[in-house]
């Protein structure tokens, strides 16, 4: 072997070990920042949360704290709009870094994907056709209700329904938005979506009135990483409570929702 | 990728997603039949007439085959829903995979009949057959056989575009699929057992019409 070649071969494999050892130690974290943008999957038709503006560019409280992350980070911000049923996969397939999408952080979900303490916090209402006349929770049982696919509404509400024996009548579909337009035009009488919804699509469509507050408990969401990779988790963790100290979390929900902010803590719980 | 896969919650599931494999048959089979009829009507619509009834047929056959299948189960769900009138999941899809399949079957059917000789028509009606006999009894078993092997393919066609029924809230073996993976979150899992269960499909469906065709045209 020859002077140049064996230099060739050390360099080669100094090169190769140092990719190694770095690939090793880099994290999300590290990611994110080496790639220069932050890959955010939004779901867009959650309004206020997430919508499309008059504009048609993405708008709402998760895109503005996909925003605010990105300008943590110092990087570009890319939203990824998602429906409800893609949230898990966005992370599990690597198309994205961070999921803002009103998760609820349920075991069930966390042995799929990573989650932060709770960003914000719904309660599940109901939108009603106008002339459907369902007032409670109990008008609902023989009439056909909506969800999305892939929601705690939806399985709440299935678990309900099993136990009625009235399954037969939910409809589910893709997005929130067929679920809204499912009521509007009368093929539901009622959907289930969150309480931050049910004004603008109350806004929106004349033939739907606000319904009953379901009788499940409220949906604690938080951001969601890959379960794996902790460091990230934890920076995102810190983004979270930086958000309320900052007092952003406040000023956005005031902006897009209005009013005081749920507090995010939960009651005898130490994080 | 940053994932384990858990097969587990699929086989325990396995009963329900077979039985929603039954449905996208029942779905795919149901269309079929009334998609060979209105396809047969069509055709020899749009062969032998002329005025509304032909433009009403050729604009049915341009639709079905130039829009997206996905378009038009919307427009039996939505569209028609914008306007109060209001299907099951279940009619959606069927109606939408019969305008879909009648729309190419005719065009099929009229390949088929143009591939029979006018003379044979003539031969018939000489030998004392009416319009009637001579269709029934000449005409259309010799255009079932030309279009026997198209038709195979457009049942196939029919099972896999079932799935899109899943967009319309229609639980067939798509729908099933997606339901029971955003529950449990085993989405790979789920989708990897579904596309084995509708190649299985396909592979019976190909096998009984392989058998079908044996018997019927060994001559």
């Amino acid at each position: 072997m020859t002077m140049f070649s064996k230099t060739l071969v050390s360099l080669t494999t100094a090169a190769l070990l140092l990719t190694g050892a770095t690939t090793a130690s880099a994290d999300k974290l590290d990611d994110v920042i080496d790639a220069g943008v932050l890959r955010c999957g939004v779901v867009l038709d959650f309004p206020p949360i997430g919508y499309r503006d008059a504009n048609n560019e993405p708008a709402g409280f998760d895109v503005d704290y996909c925003k605010d992350l990105a300008a943590a980070l110092e990087v570009d911000h890319e939203i990824i709009a998602i429906t409800w049923a893609e949230r898990l996969p966005l992370i599990v397939t690597n198309r994205g870094d961070v999921v803002f999408g009103g998760t609820s952080d349920t075991l069930s979900r966390a042995k799929t994907v990573g989650f932060t303490i709770p960003y914000a916090i719904y309660y599940a209402q109901a939108i009603v056709g106008a002339d459907s006349g369902i007032v409670t929770v109990e008008d609902m049982y023989d009439k056909k209700v909506a969800a999305a696919i892939g929601t705690v509404p939806e399985q709440e509400w299935l678990k309900i329904a099993k136990e009625l024996g009235i399954e037969g009548n939910y409809q589910g579909y893709q997005s929130e938005n067929e679920v809204f337009l499912a009521v509007a035009q009368g093929k539901a009488h009622a959907g289930i979506t969150t309480n931050t919804t049910v004004l603008p699509i109350t806004q929106q469509f004349d033939t739907v009135i606000a319904g009953p507050r379901m009788p499940w408990g409220t949906d604690y969401t938080s951001v969601v990483g890959p379960r794996m990779d902790v460091t990230w988790l934890n920076y995102l963790n810190l983004f979270v409570t930086q958000q309320v100290r900052s007092g952003r979390y406040q000023e956005l929900w005031g902006k897009y929702v209005g009013g005081e902010a749920p507090e995010l803590r939960i009651p005898g719980v130490y994080y | 990728m940053d994932y384990n896969f858990h097969w587990r919650p699929v086989f325990k599931t396995l009963p329900d997603l077979l039985q929603s494999a039954v449905l996208t048959l029942e779905v795919a089979i149901l269309s079929m039949i009334l998609g060979i009829l209105f396809g047969l009507a069509l055709s020899l619509i749009r062969i032998n007439m002329t005025g509304p009834l032909k433009w009403f047929a050729v604009s049915w056959i341009e639709l079905a085959r130039n829009t997206p299948a996905l378009l038009q189960l919307f427009f039996f769900g939505f569209g028609l829903g914008a306007f109060g009138i209001h299907f099951s999941p279940f009619l959606i899809v069927l109606m939408g995979l019969t305008f879909n399949n009648a729309g190419y079957l005719a065009e099929n059917f009229r390949g088929g009949f143009n591939a029979i000789p006018d003379t044979q028509i003539k031969a018939s009606l000489s030998l004392g057959m009416n319009s009637f006999q001579t269709y029934t009894r000449i005409i259309i078993p010799q255009v079932l056989r030309i279009v026997y092997h198209p038709m195979t393919n457009q049942m196939v066609w029919a099972v896999l575009m079932s799935s899109l029924g899943m967009l319309v809230g229609f639980r067939e073996l798509s729908g099933e699929t997606q339901f029971f993976a955003s529950k449990t979150y085993r989405i790979f899992e789920y989708f990897a057992v579904t596309a084995v269960i509708y190649y299985v499909l396909v592979k019976i469906i190909l096998g009984i019409s392989r058998l079908i065709a044996n018997r019927l045209f060994k001559y």
